[in-house]
This record gives structure tokens, sequence and C-alpha cells, in this order.
């Protein structure tokens, strides 16, 4: 029996154990699942501790003598000072210096690219188009995402006009839940289908190749 | 049984029949395929197009952003570009912002790698993951050798044949990330938003309807949809994989959920009659 | 200086990010570099830490003997197999690749596809149209769904020589309101996203940091 084939049975077994949750909470089950936190964590951390310390510090700072990466390895070392709960402050230096880092480069990549450049698709195509059905659907397009917009302010009471628009935010809202409920299901059920083949396909191509 | 009772149970189903259904439902196209036929959307297209239109001899960046628990959805997906991206003589550069990808990025790659005769270094390398997936991406964008200074098996990256004459986005023609999250977001605003690079998507269901907008303003030039859309995909390269095969079991099981919601609503509208019925009589 | 001294830090750090997108100069571009390589040690140690919280989480549990503690020594034991198998045998080859396809993998992914049933479950007893907008959404959903497998692309009817399916109607949902929707949720969270970052950068912002902040 190959390692492969072996792995196979395994792995139906696994699979079996974790499904047998639909019927109830078991040991078998249990098993399965604190095997799964065990062993994921544990191949995390050697990936982990190879490309974010090995890799980016250790090998360039102290085999190549690229010092400007040292303050990388202090700001890592603070952060360990979590572990105890009087040195959490001292964490607080390498926390604040990465999240202000991706605050920093994210103004300006957002307020592009999730911003402008959305608005502009929103109205250029409105104006830019002969089509009658295409024009159709720009305007909606455009009315839908200005009523969302009007629905997510929240500094002036949905009144009047501002109600109005707020309520047509919502019908546009629902519409796009709906659809990302139509495809949640689809991507639930994809990878059932998954097991499923590895189950119906796979698992009976290895007990044949164990067999013979 | 009285009218209310009927409807109540009607209602609220059986939780076993409807579990069993559904294991039914996906199984049995499985082991009896009905080969329906797929219909390729428009998008899918034009990722397709994003790749044939890409120079043979010239390196594209293929990223494996998930892991383990979406591989069912986008293994097919990955398996299908590489596929196609061999068989034109594109070389590819692969990465993963995920550690539970490397396992995925390395088994898919060598199956594809073997089926097309492909030699790592010269038509393909594999750069491993690299931890903070934000940092690497604007990283590459400055140079793919200061953020990969090695691949993952501790080759230098400046000795790779595959990587002479390519260090930016600038010097690769597309870049594809295959993902479960909202990392292809974060290849748009980032890499296409800072460094212009031009970017193809296939994501899980759930993450696909979020990034229309993207693929409506060319943001993002083509996208792969869940397991329809690497079924799509492999049509499209003329090699029926998990995609297609799984497509079956796909439409069965959606219309058995559209039913479950049709009976669990009249369900509860008969039962809600009755109730009525129940207030207004004496 | 247990307050001041990080905010004092993410505000050079922030500006110095934010200003690099504006400018060519070399001198800020390698600086920009150097942060990136910082964040990405920073990064592991920190999700090293995690992994080390979870050991101790679940040491404490073993110590303690807390109901349902042996799991814990499986979680445990899972952990120490794995990190021994990386660090003798190497990542390429033997126990850890192999643990990796054939427990960690189909167990991850039969986790996530249980959630399949569910979801059936909760499509017959809770999803209720009980007003406009509920029914809204299930039509939107129901459309989509049927639309985007090959039965319900089969399913329409042909007007002047051109076939009609619900795929084309799920495409029109996905192109018109469901765009309009992400793109009406993408802009107003850009907003909010903007906006908390540059609250991060002046230091008005510091619940990240912890109590005491």
């Amino acid at each position: 029996m190959s390692a492969a084939d072996l792995g196979v049975v395994v792995a139906a077994l696994l699979t079996l154990a974790v499904f047998s949750f639909l019927y109830r909470d078991n040991p078998f089950y249990r098993f399965a699942e604190s095997l799964l936190v065990g062993v994921s964590a544990g191949y995390y951390v050697v990936h982990y501790f190879d490309a974010g310390v090995v890799r980016k510090f250790w090998v360039p700072v102290v085999q190549q003598g690229q010092l400007w990466l040292l303050p990388g390895g202090v700001l890592g070392l603070l952060m360990l000072a979590r572990l105890h709960p009087r040195g959490q402050w001292i964490s607080r230096f390498a926390i604040a210096f990465y999240v202000a880092a991706w605050s920093g480069y994210l103004i300006p990549s957002v307020l592009q690219e999730r911003i402008l450049r959305q608005v502009a698709g929103t109205f250029l195509p409105a104006a830019g188009t002969t089509s009658v059905g295409a024009l159709l659907a720009a305007v909606l397009v455009l009315l839908g995402v200005a009523a969302i917009l009007v629905y997510f302010y929240f500094s002036a009471e949905h009144r009047g006009l501002l109600g109005a628009a707020s309520r047509v935010g919502i019908l546009f809202l629902m519409v796009g839940f709906g659809a990302s409920f139509g495809y949640t299901v689809m991507g639930r059920l994809s990878l059932l289908i998954g097991r499923f083949q590895f189950l119906l396909q796979d698992l009976p191509a290895s007990l044949r190749h164990i067999s013979h | 049984m009285a009218r209310g009772a009927w409807s109540a149970r009607l209602a609220q189903g059986d939780r076993r029949i409807l579990f069993l259904a559904v294991a039914a439902t996906v199984a049995f196209p499985l082991l009896w395929p009905l080969n329906l036929p797929i219909r390729v959307s428009r998008e899918a297209r034009a990722f397709h197009a994003e790749i044939e239109g890409v120079e043979p001899g010239r390196v594209i960046l293929l990223s494996f952003d998930y892991e383990p628990d979406t591989m069912a959805e986008l293994d097919p997906m990955s398996l299908a570009v590489l596929r196609h991206a061999f068989r034109r003589g594109v070389r590819v550069l692969v990465m993963t912002t995920y550690a539970g990808g490397v396992g995925i990025a390395e088994r898919v790659l060598a199956q594809a790698a073997a089926e097309n005769g492909r030699t790592y270094g010269t038509d393909y390398a594999f750069l491993g993951y690299n931890p903070d997936f934000s940092a690497t991406i604007l990283r590459m964008g400055e140079s793919l050798r200061g953020a990969y200074p090695t691949d993952h098996y501790g080759h230098p990256t400046g000795e790779l044949s595959l990587l002479q004459g390519v260090d930016r986005y600038a010097d690769i023609p597309l870049v594809v990330t295959i993902s479960s999250s909202a990392l292809s977001e974060y290849w748009v605003i980032w890499a296409g938003g800072k460094y212009h690079a031009r970017i193809v998507a296939g994501n899980t269901a759930i993450q696909a309807v979020l990034i229309y907008p993207f693929l409506q303003t060319g943001q993002l030039a083509g996208m792969l949809g869940g397991l329809k859309g690497a079924a799509e995909y492999e049509r499209l390269i003329g090699r029926d994989g998990a995609g297609v095969r799984g497509m079956d079991a796909q439409s069965l099981a959606h219309f058995l959920i559209v039913l479950f919601i049709l009976l669990g609503n009249l369900g509860f509208l008969l039962q809600r009659r009755a109730a009525r019925a129940r207030e207004a009589s004496p | 200086m247990k307050r001041t001294g990080p905010i004092l830090l993410g505000f050079v750090v922030g500006m110095l990010m934010l200003v690099q997108f504006f400018t060519p100069n070399p001198w800020i571009a390698a600086r920009y570099n150097n942060v990136l390589d910082w964040k990405q040690v920073v990064f592991g140690v920190t999700l090293i830490l995690g992994v080390l919280s979870l050991l101790l989480h679940h040491g404490r549990r073993i110590r303690r003997r807390v109901a349902g503690w042996s799991y814990s020594g499986v979680t445990v034991a899972g952990l120490i197999v794995m990190i021994l198998a990386g660090a003798v045998f190497g990542k390429e080859r033997g126990p850890y690749p192999w643990l990796f396809a054939y427990v960690q993998s189909p167990m991850q992914s039969t986790l996530f596809a249980l959630l399949a049933f569910y979801v059936a479950s909760a499509s017959y007893r809770a999803f209720r149209a009980r007003s406009l907008h509920a029914g809204l959404l299930l039509a939107a959903g129901v459309i989509v769904m049927l639309g985007r497998v090959p039965l319900g692309e089969m399913i329409g009817f042909t007007v002047a020589g051109r076939f009609y399916s619900l795929a084309t109607l799920s495409d029109l949902v996905l192109t018109v309101p469901n765009l309009a929707a992400k793109r009406g949720i993408m802009i107003g969270v850009g907003l909010g996203m903007t906006a908390t970052a540059i609250k991060i950068i002046l230091g008005i912002e510091r619940t990240y940091l912890g109590k005491g902040a």
C-alpha cells in the first residue's frame, strides 16, 4: 500500500468523522475537530516561522548582514511582550507601527480604486452609451447607487425626498443581498460536491489499487 | 391530522429528510452523469481571452490565494488556467498569500507541469508564501526579487532563468489571482491601482458576486465565479475536469434548494391561514 | 510614553506610507520598502504569537483537567507532531506534506462542506417571504441560483430568433441591481475605511492599542 493510498483512506475516515456531526455531536467528530485545530496550527506555525522569521529576518540580517532589516526583528520581539500581562504596553509600539503603516497606504489606494473609479464607473456608462438597453441599465445603476448612498447617510432624518430615495435604496440592497444569498448557496453546494467527488470517485480508486 | 398540525409539519420539515435529500441529489449525478450543456459567460470568455492574448514565452503571475476550505471550488479553476497557459507556451510565476495555499499550489502546479512537460526554473517557478499579503503585493511592485530573494525551495530568484528581465508588474503582462476572499479586491487596489497591473480574478461564488463593480469599470479584465466558472473555463480550453463533472450535481441541488424554499413558504402560508381561521372562529 | 510613544510612531510611519504614494523621491521610496519588509516580520511573529496563545490555552485546560481536556490533548499532540515533522523531515517531503494533504486538507474542506446541509435546512425552515423586502431578496436569490446552473440555462423562450433563458435574467440581476448594491456598499465602506485610517494616523482612533490607550 503506497503512502498516497493510505492517505486517501485516512482522509476518507476523517471526512466521515466530520460528516457525522450532521447526525449529532459525537466523540468522533470532536476528535477530528481537535485534531484539525492542532495539525493546522502546527502547519501554519512552521510556515510563519520559516517565511516571517527565517527568510525575512534571520537569513538577511544574520547571514547576509542586511542590517536595515534589524528594526523588523526588534518590532517582532516587542510584539512577543504581549505574552506577559505587564509587558503588554510594549507591544503597542509594534501594533501602532503595523496598523498605521497599513492605514497610510490604504488611504490613497481606497480613495482612488474603491471610491473615485467606482463613481466614474457609475456616471460614465450613462453618459457614453447609445444603445437603449445599455442606457437604461446605466441609468438604473446610477439611480441605485445614489439611492443606496442616501440610505447610508444617517446625519439627516429620512423624510420626504430623502426618505423616498432611501426606500428605493433598500429595494436595490435587497436584490443585492438576494444575489449574494444565491451565490452563497452555490458556493456551499460546490464545496459539498467536492467532498462527494472525493468519497465517490477518489476513494474507490484507491481501494481498488490497494486490493490489487 | 388537523389542518394546523399538518401545515406546521410542512413548515418545519424534518431535518433528517432534508439532509438525506441534499446528499442524494448531489451523489446521484456524480454516479450517473446527466451531461447537461454548459453555457459560457461573458466574464469567463474575457478571462480566457486575456490568457490567449499573452505571447508565448512571456511570464504571467498566478497567485493561489486560497486554502483547503475552498479548494473544491478553486482547484479546478487553477488547474484549468495552468493547463491553458502551459499549452500556449506561456511561462508562469506562482505564489501564494496564504500559508495553507503552499501545499495546494505545489500539488496543482506539479500536476499541470507534468502533463505538459514543463521544467522548473525555465517554464515555471514557485515563490512560495510571504507573510502579510498587502506588504507582499506592494513590495512586488517595487521589486519581485526584493519581495522574494529566494523561491520556495531556497533558490536565489536572481538566478532563475524565468525571472531574467522580470522584476516588476510592468514586466508581467497579466496577474491572475485565484482567491477565496477579498484578496482579489486588494490585488485590484494595489497591484492594479498603484502599479497598473492587468488583472483577472477567479473567485469563490461568495466572493464573485461582490466584484462585479470592478469588472464593469475594467479594473478587472475578466472573472471566473465558483465551480460554474471553473466548468466554463474547462469547456473553453477543451479539457473537462472536476468543474464540468460537478455541474450536474450543482444543477439538481440548486433546484432542490428552490423547492425547499417554496415548500417551506407554502407551509408557512398555510400555517398562517390556519392560525387566522382559528382566531376568527368562536 | 506608554500611550504617546506608539501614537507618535504611528503618525510618522502612517504619514510616510501616505506621502510615498505621491512622490518618486528615492529616499522615501527606500524607507517605504523598509517599512514593508519590517511589516512582514511583525506579521509573521504575530501569527506565531496566535499559535502560542492556542498552545497555552489548551495547556491550561489539560493541567486543570476541565471537561473535555482529552480533546485538548489531541490538539496539542497534533500541533507538536506537525512542528516536529516540519522541523525534522522538512516541509517538502515526508510526514509534513502528507499530514497536510491527507489530514488537514480533507477535514478543513469537509468542515465547510457541512454548511451546504445547513444552508439547505435554513432554506426550508427559516427563509420566509414575510414582507416585500424579504420576498424581493428571495426572488433575486432564486433567479440567480437557477440562472447560474446548466439546467436553468435551458429553461426559457425564443423571441425573434434569440433565446432568453433564466441565465439572461440572472445576468441582468447581477449586472444591474446587484452591481448598484455592491457598488453603493463599496463606496460607503471605502469612505468609512478612509475616515478610520485618517483617524488612526492622527491618533484620534486608539482602540486598536488596547485598554488604557
